[in-house]
């Protein structure tokens, strides 16, 4: 389903066309000549950048996150979130359709809606009651007319021109995506390749489980980075390892669009013990501690719901989203950046509408492992905050990314390798004109 | 609401919360599993699913083995940025009883967290705690933890149980 509102008359300008020249305040930078196997730490820590990623990421061409079909079933339903720093409001229209609108009135820019969810006929501002249809169109100004032949709005006001600043809309299996840019290929083709895991997951209707809003403080890309990093992910999370989720040695791959803007990488449980380089992987890992046994493993127990031996799938689309399959549990994580050295990670947590509910509990049970209280990945928040510790001031230095090669192509599906990082970093620098 | 309930029971039930309380923020963590029935449940949830009717937990451990074993992956297995807590305790009440005889309890709760890297002290969590006790034991224990946090976001990450 896709949308296509005619936009307002600014909305055209607002998107900067990625070959653009970097903007005055960041041309003293210069990115290392290595280009994207390096990221220089200025990137995570530079106020102007922020500002500019802003304006060509969140406001750019791109398709971000917003929420589900799920959230808002009924028309008239509302959710409020955001895109980068913009307020925005996702609707449902008396006719079904979905909306995206930014949440500042298009009089003197103030908050139209307050609640995270809600349910209304209009969007309403409270200040000088202006009112809009969920659609985001004028409806109604108060005293527009004046009173008694004084005041009022001047004669040529035209409502048309002075509703809510509208995004373009695209879903997919459920997952809704709006963007700032007017000219958006469609979402699928946006997603190519990396498409297939969502709806290898998101296979019919959803239900909302629960939220988990992460506060980290560090820089929206260090997180970013982290679900497209499949190196770490049996170094750092020991809980996997110990526990037989993953371990490096397991059947796994990774598939990257063709653009290298998304990425996801699956591994099967159960498949180590038949490699051939299990004790020699196994050997290396800090991870593969055989002390540890749970008491109660039942918070493991999974059963293979969609039929392919995967126990695991994450999912990251550019530049603000990620799915994950984490045995049963499943959830959507949008990433909000909240200034150049914090971001808040919401986790949706969900399950199917037609499940029973003893496949609910299980995975209501798998919370436990992930989340900002999961014993699984409890890890990435750290990380991303002594990182950005580590950085200071941004002023020197630069990661060094080669696992796996030195180009975009090397390392192929391999998780480890770290293509899918560099295939960031590559279409980083091309949307901010690096 | 009965009165005399709470007067009975009130010393009893305030010694077991400061207990629970005190264990965490000594590094005593082990010691809250022995405050828990072996049936018993640890449930931590954000207002804003209980709110919502939204049974997501971040954490829900539903016997004292998953309270140890969440206690030992986190002393053996998990990183994170070294702390402890300071727990503030208030506002408490035994407002019932079960058919089984259980009390119903609830209290207030404020834990300030110092991260020890930075040397900084930081409210990192409060809310309300709806808890069944029982005293069958020798201790009193609980049969039902349920800590219910009001901010909708948790600061980085929640390791150490609260």
């Amino acid at each position: 389903m896709q949308t296509d509102p005619s936009p307002p008359a600014d909305a055209a300008s607002s998107a900067v066309p990625a070959s653009l020249a970097p903007s005055a305040s960041v041309r003293h930078r210069t990115w290392p000549s290595e280009g994207y196997r390096r990221a220089p730490y200025w990137v995570y820590t530079d106020l102007e950048l922020y500002a500019l990623e802003q304006q060509r990421i969140f406001r750019g061409r791109a398709w971000h996150y917003v929420g589900l079909e799920a959230e808002v079933p009924e028309p008239g339903n509302f959710k409020t979130t955001f895109i980068g720093d913009t307020p925005v409001i996702l609707t449902r229209a008396a006719d079904g359709s979905l909306h995206v609108v930014v949440n500042r009135c298009a009089h003197r820019g103030n908050l139209v809606c307050r609640e995270p969810f809600g349910t209304s006929t209009r969007l309403y501002c409270v200040y000088h009651a202006w009112s809009y249809t969920l659609e985001g169109d004028l409806s109604h100004a108060a005293f527009s007319q004046g009173l008694r032949g004084e005041g009022g709005l001047p004669d040529d006001f035209n409502k048309s021109l002075h509703g809510l600043r509208k995004l373009r809309v695209d879903t997919l299996c459920g997952l809704v995506f709006a963007s700032f840019s007017s000219d958006m290929e469609p979402l699928d083709s946006w997603l190519g390749e990396v498409g297939a895991g969502i709806r290898r997951v998101l296979n019919r209707p959803l239900k909302v489980l629960g939220y988990d809003t992460q506060r980290i403080h560090a820089n929206w890309k260090t997180y970013h980075e982290n679900p497209r990093d499949s190196y770490h992910a049996n170094i750092l999370h020991t809980f996997y390892g110990t526990f037989g989720l993953s371990r490096q040695s397991q059947e796994s791959a990774m598939t990257l669009d063709r653009s290298g803007r998304h990425v996801y990488f699956y591994t099967k449980a159960g498949t180590e013990k038949k490699s051939s380089d299990y004790d020699s992987t196994a050997s290396q890992l800090r991870s593969h501690n055989d002390q540890m046994k749970l008491e109660d493993p039942s918070i493991l127990r999974w059963h293979d719901e969609f039929g392919d031996g995967i126990s695991v799938q994450i999912l990251n689309a550019y530049p603000s989203f990620v799915l994950h399959q984490i045995a049963n549990s499943l959830a959507t994580r949008q990433l909000i950046p909240r200034g150049v050295a914090q971001c808040d990670l919401v986790w949706t947590y969900l399950g199917f509408a037609d499940e029973d509910e003893a496949t609910t509990r299980t995975r209501l049970n798998q919370t436990n492992l992930a989340g900002s209280a999961g014993l699984v990945s409890v890890e990435d928040a750290a990380v991303c905050e002594m990182m950005q510790r580590a950085f200071a001031d941004g002023e020197e230095g630069a990661s060094f990314i080669e696992m796996g090669g030195k180009t975009l192509e090397s390392g192929g599906s391999s998780k480890l390798s770290e293509r899918a990082i560099r295939n960031f970093w590559h279409v980083y620098r091309q949307d901010m004109g690096l | 609401m009965n009165l005399s309930l709470h007067q009975t029971h009130i010393n009893t039930v305030s010694w077991l919360l400061a207990e629970w309380a005190h264990a965490i923020d000594d590094d005593r963590v082990e010691r809250i599993a022995e405050l828990m029935r072996e049936d018993g449940r640890y449930t931590v949830s954000s207002r804003f699913n209980v709110d919502r009717g939204l049974p997501l937990a971040i954490i829900d451990a539903h016997s004292a083995a998953q309270l140890r074993d969440r206690i030992r992956s986190m002393r053996v297995a998990n990183i994170y940025q070294p702390q402890h807590y300071r727990h503030v305790v208030s506002a408490i009440q035994v407002i019932g009883q079960t058919e089984t005889g259980l009390l119903q309890v609830r209290s207030s709760f404020a834990v300030f967290r110092t991260l020890v890297t930075t040397g900084d002290s930081l409210f990192f969590a409060g809310g309300r705690c709806d808890d069944l006790v029982d005293l069958e034991a020798d201790e009193p224990r609980f049969a039902r933890r349920h800590m219910i946090f009001d901010s909708r976001a948790v600061e980085t990450l929640m390791i150490i149980p609260i």
